[in-house]
């Protein structure tokens, strides 16, 4: 870098990207290859309303935070475009910072500091001054519930006090869009339930457009209003969660059998009536069926006819482990499946 | 709450951009000052070694001085003690930290120019390398060393050795930014050790014969000692202080640079 090269920006393009004013964020065949050709996302498009809460689902691996790690300025994509909060992602990336909030997967916070001194200075950078930036600071800390430990040093909180702290410092300029990266990752029940609360409030009360991304199916059905599941840096299935379920007309009935035995069980149960797809997984098979309480029966019959243990047999609506399932090929929260038969 | 579709940016003219970008600098460098006055084992070996170096040549080493033609041993030895306080600690270990922890990349996704937190570090950098040289001074004071240029030469013996620190310390931030490993960028310390050895460490560069007054040639650490001997020793020699700042100039333009290309490389 030279130091003409480093020196501050000239001034920015103020002009917000014309095709994409509707969009809190737009992107367009965004792609990101590291070296030794690893494709971490693979073209993707992703388009994200105003004030809603998109979820961006999908396993460890997948992309999910080299793609935010694009689109908040962190990673240079390969190839794509983008606009965040109306900027173009390569021309205007200081008023995309200026727009953005952002907590990262990690929660990256100076163990030294305590919860005051980091929002004060996080206040500072984003260009509030003095007494303001106290003050914000201060209202940041009541927001998340951490007044009382304001002043304590950040290397004795717990992760979801780090975790709140790491939300409060991504609000502290007001963004306009709040990028979110496995915000509950590693919290317990009772934490994860409150930045839940929070992440809502925020986009009920604030109107702040959350960009979400998880790997917990609970996680995404309860808080996204839209969501994309993306596998091996591609999006899968896109849609609201209850459009993605239904999708899946008709019921999953899941069976438990030996491994051994999985694959001479999948095609007994591939031929009878009512049947679309089985698809096999680490704790059997999973079917998906128009009808789950007539298939029921017939399974069983089939099975025991044929000498194949039958461990459990369940019926439920299709949840989006199904979708992602059908989708993928694999369980979110599960090993992968090996083969699918569609009779 | 402005909607989206409104968004523009915020149009500021350069010398904003520039003031702004100091006024980062300023506030992460007093982050980084709180960092380090917070973590005394990183700045109290930093400070007890170069005084017991200081005086373990004084006492050990004046015969030997005397046979060199060395008058004043104890002003001859200053500046080592000084450079070794300097040069001593590890810049770059709090970035090296912030890189491991995840705050060096929140950094990033604030507006503070990226330029501001190199700055901010390396100007608290600054503040701990003069705090450390004016100790070794003040000691060196009171166990009765004399500068023959008075209160201005110690004061510009502090400033020429802080601002050397702070070149030699651009070094350490090319490597903390380049590897975000601290063992990498604790090692830069022993380095430095070749580059104080193969100089006129021991003896005025006229004792120096063969191979080591050849090393000693080329080397820009014996144009620092010169000029700070010459402010301790000799009194106010342009040449000498000339010579040291030259060679400031020079480590700084070549450890910045890395560092900057360190920080581009971070970025990408």
């Amino acid at each position: 870098m030279t130091i003409a090269e480093a020196r501050p920006p000239a001034v920015e393009p103020d002009a917000p990207h014309e095709a994409d004013e509707v969009h809190a964020i737009a992107a367009r065949g965004l792609r990101m290859e590291f070296g030794g050709g690893i494709v971490a996302v693979d073209g993707i498009d992703v388009h994200v309303r105003e004030g809603e809460i998109f979820g961006f689902l999908g396993p460890n691996g997948a992309g999910k935070t080299t793609t935010v790690r694009m689109l908040t300025t962190l990673l240079r994509p390969t190839a794509g475009s983008a606009t965040v909060a109306g900027f173009d992602l390569y021309r205007q990336q200081l008023a995309i910072r200026r727009s953005i909030g952002v907590a990262l997967q990690e929660a990256g916070l100076d163990a030294l500091a305590t919860g005051r001194e980091l929002l004060k200075l996080q206040a500072q950078l984003f260009g509030i001054r003095g007494r303001d930036a106290a003050r914000r600071a201060a209202e940041l800390l009541e927001l998340v519930g951490l007044v009382e430990a304001a002043d304590r040093q950040i290397r004795t909180y717990s992760g979801g006090m780090k975790r709140r702290l790491d939300l409060a410092s991504a609000l502290v300029h007001e963004p306009r869009v709040l990028f979110l990266d496995e915000p509950t990752e590693g919290l317990d029940p009772a934490s994860r339930q409150t930045v839940w609360q929070e992440i809502t409030r925020l986009n009920d009360v604030l109107g702040v457009t959350v960009f979400l991304t998880t790997h917990y199916l609970e996680e995404a059905d309860r808080l996204a209003d839209r969501l994309a599941i993306i596998d091996r840096g591609r999006i899968v299935a896109e849609g609201t969660p209850h459009a993605l379920k239904a999708s899946i007309a008709g019921d999953v009935v899941t069976v438990a059998v030996a491994r051994e035995r999985l694959e001479e069980a999948q095609d007994l149960l591939c031929s009878l009536a009512g049947v679309r797809e089985v698809r096999p997984d680490e704790a059997g098979l999973t079917m998906f069926v128009s009808d789950g309480p007539s298939v029921v029966a017939n399974v069983i019959r089939v099975l025991d006819g044929a000498g194949v243990p039958v461990g459990a047999v369940a019926v439920a609506q299709p949840s989006l482990d199904e979708v992602f399932l059908r989708a993928t090929g694999a369980r979110l929260e599960g090993a992968a499946a090996e083969g699918t038969v569609t009779p | 709450m402005t909607a989206i579709a409104s968004g523009t940016a915020v149009a500021a003219a350069p010398w904003r951009l520039w003031r702004e970008a100091l006024r980062a600098a300023l506030v992460l460098g007093a982050r980084e000052v709180r960092t380090s006055l917070r973590t005394p084992a990183y700045l109290l070996p930093n400070m007890i070694v170069p005084i017991f170096f200081y005086f373990i040549m004084v006492g050990s080493l004046e015969q030997f001085a005397g046979d060199a033609g060395v008058d004043n041993w104890q002003a001859f030895q200053l500046p080592v003690a000084i450079v070794f306080a300097v040069q001593g600690g590890s810049a770059g270990l709090n970035m090296v930290a912030d890189i491991e922890s995840g705050y060096f990349y929140k950094l990033l996704l604030t507006p503070a120019h990226r330029m501001s937190i190199l700055l901010g570090a390396m100007s608290a950098d600054f503040v701990r390398i003069v705090v450390q040289a004016t100790v070794v001074v003040l000691i060196a004071v009171a166990t009765g060393l004399h500068f023959e240029t008075g209160i201005a030469g110690a004061a510009a013996l502090v400033l020429l050795s802080s601002l050397w620190g702070l070149a030699y310390s651009g070094l350490g931030f090319a490597v903390a930014l380049k590897t975000g490993n601290s063992q990498a960028t604790q090692s830069l310390w022993f380095m430095f050790m070749p580059f104080l050895f193969l100089t006129t460490l021991f003896a005025p560069r006229e004792a120096l014969s063969g191979w080591l007054s050849t090393a000693a040639t080329f080397n820009p650490m014996t144009y620092l000692l010169a000029g700070l001997r010459a402010l301790s020793m000799n009194g106010w020699d342009a040449s000498d202080i000339g010579g040291a700042l030259l060679a400031v100039a020079g480590v700084g333009v070549l450890s910045f640079t890395l560092a900057l290309l360190a920080l581009r490389g971070r970025l990408r």
